[in-house]
């Protein structure tokens, strides 16, 4: 490990592992980082035992089966993103503050598995189906295709041991979008929005108290990538050209394919107000939205076509008589006094 | 090659297993090969073909009788349509066509309807007329299932009931008596006034349920009348107006009452106040069994710990030293969330603590997510009991002695120049544990605030000095409540009890007025319920049917203070609402007062009215020097000789409680507080729903603003319309959310106001990111304007979840801003709200 010296004008992917921190080139990751810190949340704090009630006595087989196949889903997918994340993002983003984020982002995805174990630990008592589900990758074809469309991503850069040449940028900056886009912002968001389907229906709330703080903290993980591509894109303008546009189209379409299979399979017992063509097409207003991010124009033109999701949108108030409140924040600061306006 | 690349190997040999055993247990196995066979084929090899296409033209459902027909459009909207009746915004097509999108085939009737329910409810944010479509059609599901077990009249429901076990004999005889006209005095119609959340709500948990069958036996109107007539007194006409009382939502009486009246088990009680265990182990494990009798009938308990020595304590006994408090309220926090309340709700519990008790800092640790596990209780609340002496010493940043009450056992029974001189001299007596700087302490009271929202500031010789119970030595309040709105005396013999009922404030305003000869009739007829409960009241325990027979305190509240203001067009912070809110508040107390001595006259005073201030002509607003009356004194002096001579049935009347459950049901905003948004959803045991601020639409439509882009632009700035410019500025003055108001408004308000409240009142503070300058200005400032109480502090997360149903600009996710970025964007916003990057 060598330190670069601090005088040279750097770029985000410039290959090393600076450790200057001030002056500080990315201020916004640093603050990206301490706005995630006052978000601690522990699994502890989430009250499993009304979800137990509710799969024995609230639930149809149907539904059943999409939550365990929805928990298999969350339970590989966040070690999934930690892996790329060890692997790829902490080795090629060169900037001490970023690999600041990308170290509470590699905290919180083992909080968030922790979280999934805990849940199929709960939900599934019977030891040889909890096997089952955790072996989720060998045993669910339709989990094993997201896996691979992950895994084929991962192994895209996992020969770059350093990005020395524009190509080998672009087959970086192509891996970050992928889990940005596609499985941050396409099967996390289509899990999500299962989850919420089931809440709305006054179902698991366990499941989705937890999985509120596990959406709060991916959409700080997206805002970090969206922001590191951002960053990419200044420094080096002409590396997102149309060629490299026209790959993440057909990245976006190939995880939309994989998810509307999950869909198809979670859904496949007939559950009431969801249907795989309703999903498609939150996948499809999802993906426009991931394109608009990336400035780049809509594809799909879709609305969204979730009604439940304009309920996770906007504030909770919780009667504490009946749920954790999950608004409180660590890391108060300041002194005693006793004129400040209130 | 990374590291899942071998798991993935080891696996494929498995990849036989059939995936259905993964989602199903064998009890249900059968059903749902049939249900999804789809599902068995998963493992067969055409992984990802599993559904058939969605055509719903050639669905199918079940119907409640078992047979199956085709699903019929037209049937569908013609059920919808006939719900819709007057309301001319909804479009029944709309809702038909989205209900019939979401079924599968084989689906139930009873799916089908609650989709199109669920469908209406999430086009509320759009147009709030859907919200009440939504509560109609569930009023005609509700129907169904009662209608469904032949019962066709309230009567019926009742004598059902008491069939099964569940009404007890005094209800089942007085209505068996008086059937005819309670059956003709039912007013299906009534349902109509509930918005969807609310009938929601009453649905999920309030009706009485059929014990093996779990289907609702009583609709929401016979609800009502059960809950009437159970607390009529017997009187078919007190009972009757108490039913068009409550069917019109003026008022609600608290959950507890809701849940129980008439029922084998009769609890109508909300709050329970017990005394501090001795500082001896039997006394605290007695103290256990009595939490856990009381939380199974759904009271919210309050209880102090000041009593039990403190960490490092001698034991002679086993000449061993004390632990402390936390193991015993590790204990306590376990057996709190064991016990269910009859599955209605979790039992809830708040520990009270004096500040210079040595185990206080331990005590504000106890809610930390971070730690050793076994040293939190992530279900209790915690409250701080605060002497005066504690503030001052932090206004002079003096230092504070913490002692094991074990050494100065007095501590806990003295308030005022009596517990100053003894503190004073404990520590002159070198007794102290411990000695540190009160600013430290005073400091850390605040970060548990902002971190926990708990540790709520309570402050103990305002508290005396002001109750009514408290005339005599002796008389002492260790404590409130859960809720921190209930101040009543306690002693290791007496367990204090309230029970509560909250006026609807929001539906007591005619003509662009407030309707004070309205709130008059309403408190009388409300007060003399509160004070029938003592009587019928099942205690759990003896100590608090013995202090509820000598104090007879009743708590009555309000709520929809918020709508009153919306109603009348004025700002939270205006010289009007807290001049109306404060004259509200003292009509209330004035109109209890004068029914609580009626009854005295008729029916004999409290036992224990000798020992208080009232017996001696001292009312409330005596104790607060700016308190400004509205009502002449020569109507005070007259009431105040008529309680000298008949005194008064009840010993405290007036408690402001949060009022979350029965605010929803009523469909008005909760308690004092302003609103918290404009646009939010509540999260309940029945599920997520979107609520809007229904006033803020009308008015909105009204200047032809109701559009997508003002809705999204509300969503986008959390329910804050202070950025959106098309709407004028007094609009947006009136429709700031609590966010946006002063805190010292609220503080003001809840000064005023506190004149003519004789218990509490629950007081929410709110910053949006707090820091501790600004807190602690903030409840020195409380402290300093005689507020006996306050409640929660809340603040917002300080990072946000993406939002996935917004227009595509903003999509995108902000990067959390921090403190000061957040306040900058507000700033911003309101300077600059056609752009402004720092939002974007």
């Amino acid at each position: 490990m060598s330190a670069q010296p601090p005088f040279k004008k750097q770029h985000l992917l410039d290959p090393g592992f600076e450790l200057t921190l001030r002056p500080m080139r990315y201020p916004q990751f640093y603050e990206m980082y301490r706005a995630a810190i006052r978000n601690t949340w522990t699994v502890e704090e989430v009250d499993f035992a009304p979800d137990v009630n509710d799969l024995k006595s609230k639930m149809s087989p149907a539904e059943r089966h999409l939550v365990h196949r929805l928990i298999a889903f969350f339970a590989t997918g966040d070690s999934i993103v930690s892996n790329n994340l060890v692997l790829n993002l902490y080795t090629h983003i060169n900037a001490p503050e970023a690999r600041m984020y990308l170290s509470r982002q590699l905290y919180e995805e083992a909080l968030h598995v922790q979280f999934y174990l805990t849940l199929l630990d709960t939900y599934l008592p019977d030891p040889e189906e909890r096997n089952r589900a955790f072996a989720a990758i060998e045993n669910i074809p339709s989990i094993r295709r997201k896996a691979e469309f992950c895994f084929r991503w991962i192994d895209s850069v996992q020969d770059l041991k350093r990005l020395e040449t524009r190509a080998q940028r672009r087959q970086f900056l192509l891996n970050l979008i992928c889990f940005a886009c596609c499985i941050e912002g396409l099967f996390f968001f289509a899990a999500f929005a299962y989850v919420y389907f089931l809440r709305s229906r006054g179902l698991l709330h366990g499941l989705a108290s937890g999985t509120n703080w596990v959406f709060r903290d991916e959409s700080g993980h997206m805002a970090f990538a969206f922001e590191a591509i951002r960053c990419v894109r200044e420094e080096e303008p002409g590396l997102f050209d149309a060629d490299m546009q026209g790959q993440v189209v057909e990245m976006l379409e190939e995880a939309i394919q994989c998810e509307i299979a999950f869909a198809e399979d979670v859904l496949g017992g007939g559950v009431a107000g969801i249907s795989p063509r309703d999903m498609r097409q939150y996948l499809e207003y999802c993906a426009d939205q991931r394109f608009a991010q990336l400035g780049m124009p809509r594809q799909y033109g879709a609305s969204n076509p979730f009604d439940f999701m304009q309920l996770q949108d906007v504030q909770e108030v919780t009667n504490f008589f009946e749920r954790r409140v999950s608004a409180y924040q660590v890391g108060v600061q300041g002194e005693v006094g006793f004129d400040e306006a209130f | 090659m990374h590291p899942l690349d071998s798991r993935a190997d080891d696996g494929a040999v498995t990849v036989s297993t059939s995936d259905s055993e993964i989602t199903m247990n064998a009890s249900t196995a059968v059903a749902s090969a049939t249900a999804c066979p789809s599902v068995s084929e998963a493992s067969g090899g055409d992984a990802f073909a599993l559904t058939a296409p969605h055509s719903p033209t050639q669905m199918r459902v079940t119907k409640r009788n078992g047979r199956s027909e085709s699903v019929d459009l037209a049937k569908i909207v013609r059920a919808v349509t006939r719900s819709a009746e007057d309301l001319h915004a909804v479009d029944p097509m709309r809702v038909a066509l989205k209900t019939i999108g979401g079924i599968y085939d084989g689906a139930s009737t009873r799916e089908l309807d609650e989709l199109s329910i669920r469908t209406a409810a999430a086009l509320t944010a759009e147009e709030p007329e859907y919200g009440f479509l939504a509560a109609r059609l569930l009023a005609s599901y509700i129907d169904k299932e009662v209608s469904g077990q032949e019962i066709q009249s309230y009567s019926q429901s009742v004598a059902r009931g008491a069939e099964l076990g569940i009404i007890n004999e005094r209800l089942r005889d007085f209505v068996a008596l008086n059937a005819r006209k309670l059956n003709d005095a039912i007013d299906p119609l009534a349902t109509r006034r509930f918005e969807y959340f609310g009938l929601r709500t009453v649905y999920d948990r309030y009706l009485l349920r059929h014990p093996e069958q779990r289907k609702v036996i009583e609709t929401p109107q016979y609800f009502f009348m059960r809950v009437a007539c159970a607390l009529g007194g017997g009187h078919l006409g007190e009972t009757l107006e108490l039913y068009r009382l409550l069917s019109a939502l003026e008022y609600v009486p608290s959950s507890p009452s809701l849940f129980n009246a008439g029922t084998a088990h009769e609890q109508l009680s909300s709050c329970f106040l017990l005394d501090s265990p001795l500082d001896s182990l039997e006394s605290i494990y007695d103290k256990y069994a009595d939490v856990a009798k009381l939380s199974k009938y759904a009271g919210g308990i309050g209880l102090s710990y000041s009593r039990v020595r403190s960490r490092g304590s001698l034991i002679r006994g086993t000449n061993g030293h004390s632990n402390g408090l936390v193991p015993w309220l590790k204990t306590l926090d376990a057996s709190v969330a064991a016990v269910n309340q009859g599955g209605k709700r979790k039992g809830a519990a708040c520990v009270y603590l004096e500040t210079w008790h040595a185990d206080i800092e331990e005590f504000l640790e106890l809610r930390d997510n971070t730690g050793d596990d076994a040293r939190r209780t992530h279900n209790l609340n915690l409250a701080n009991w605060i002497p005066d002496e504690f503030m001052r010493r932090v206004e002079a940043d003096g230092e504070w002695s913490l002692f094991d009450p074990k050494r100065v056992p007095q501590l806990v029974d003295l308030w005022g120049a009596d517990f100053d001189t003894a503190y004073r001299q404990a520590e002159a007596d070198g007794l102290a544990a411990r000695t540190i700087k009160a600013r430290e302490l005073y400091a850390r009271m605040l970060r548990t605030l902002a971190q926990t929202g708990n540790g709520w500031m309570t402050f103990k010789d305002r508290c005396n000095a002001t109750s009514n119970q408290t005339a005599r030595p002796g008389n002492v309040i260790h404590l409130s409540n859960l809720c921190t709105e209930i101040l009543e005396v306690t002693s290791d013999q007496e367990t204090a009890v309230c029970n509560l009922g909250s006026i609807n404030l929001a539906r007591h305003v005619r003509d662009g007025a407030f309707d004070f000869a309205q709130l008059a009739a309403t408190v009388a007829i409300a007060l003399r319920q509160l004070d029938r409960v003592i009587d019928l009241n099942f205690y759990p325990i003896d100590t608090a049917a013995a202090a509820n027979r000598k104090w007879r305190p009743v708590g009555l509240g309000v709520m929809g203070l918020q709508d009153v203001f919306f109603q009348l067009r004025l700002a939270f912070d205006s010289a009007e609402s807290q001049a109306l809110s404060a004259q509200i508040a003292e009509h209330i107390y004035f109109h209890a007062l004068e029914q609580s001595c009626a009854l005295a006259a008729a029916l004999g005073a409290h036992p224990g009215f000798a020992e208080t201030r009232a017996a001696r002509g001292e009312l409330q607003f005596d104790h607060w020097p700016n308190a400004r009356a509205s009502i002449a004194v020569a109507h005070w002096d007259a009431l105040r000789a008529r309680i000298r001579d008949s005194g008064l049935r009840n010993s405290l009347l007036i408690a402001i409680a949060p009022t979350a459950t029965i605010a929803s049901i009523a469909g008005c905003y909760e308690c004092i507080e302003p609103q918290v948004s404009n646009l939010f959803k509540r999260e309940t045991l029945s599920g997520d729903f979107l609520v809007i601020n229904r006033y803020l639409v009308e008015e909105l439509k009204t200047l032809g603003l109701w559009t997508a882009e003002v809705r999204d632009a509300i969503k986008q700035a959390e329910g804050s319309i202070q950025g959106i410019a098309a709407i004028p500025e007094r609009l947006r003055e009136i429709y700031r959310t609590v966010w946006e108001l002063p805190q010292k408004a609220l503080i003001d308000h809840a000064a005023a106001r506190g004149a003519f409240i004789d218990q509490s009142q629950s007081l929410n503070l709110f910053q949006e990111n707090p820091n501790i300058g600004r807190l602690s200005s903030m409840y020195m400032y409380a402290w300093k304007a005689g507020i006996k109480t306050t409640y929660y502090l809340r603040s917002r997360p300080a990072t946000r979840i993406a939002k996935t149903t917004l227009g595509i600009a903003v999509a995108g996710t902000p990067a959390a801003p921090s403190a000061p970025e957040a306040t900058s964007a507000v700033v911003c916003s309101l300077e600059n709200p056609e752009y402004c990057e720092a939002c974007q």
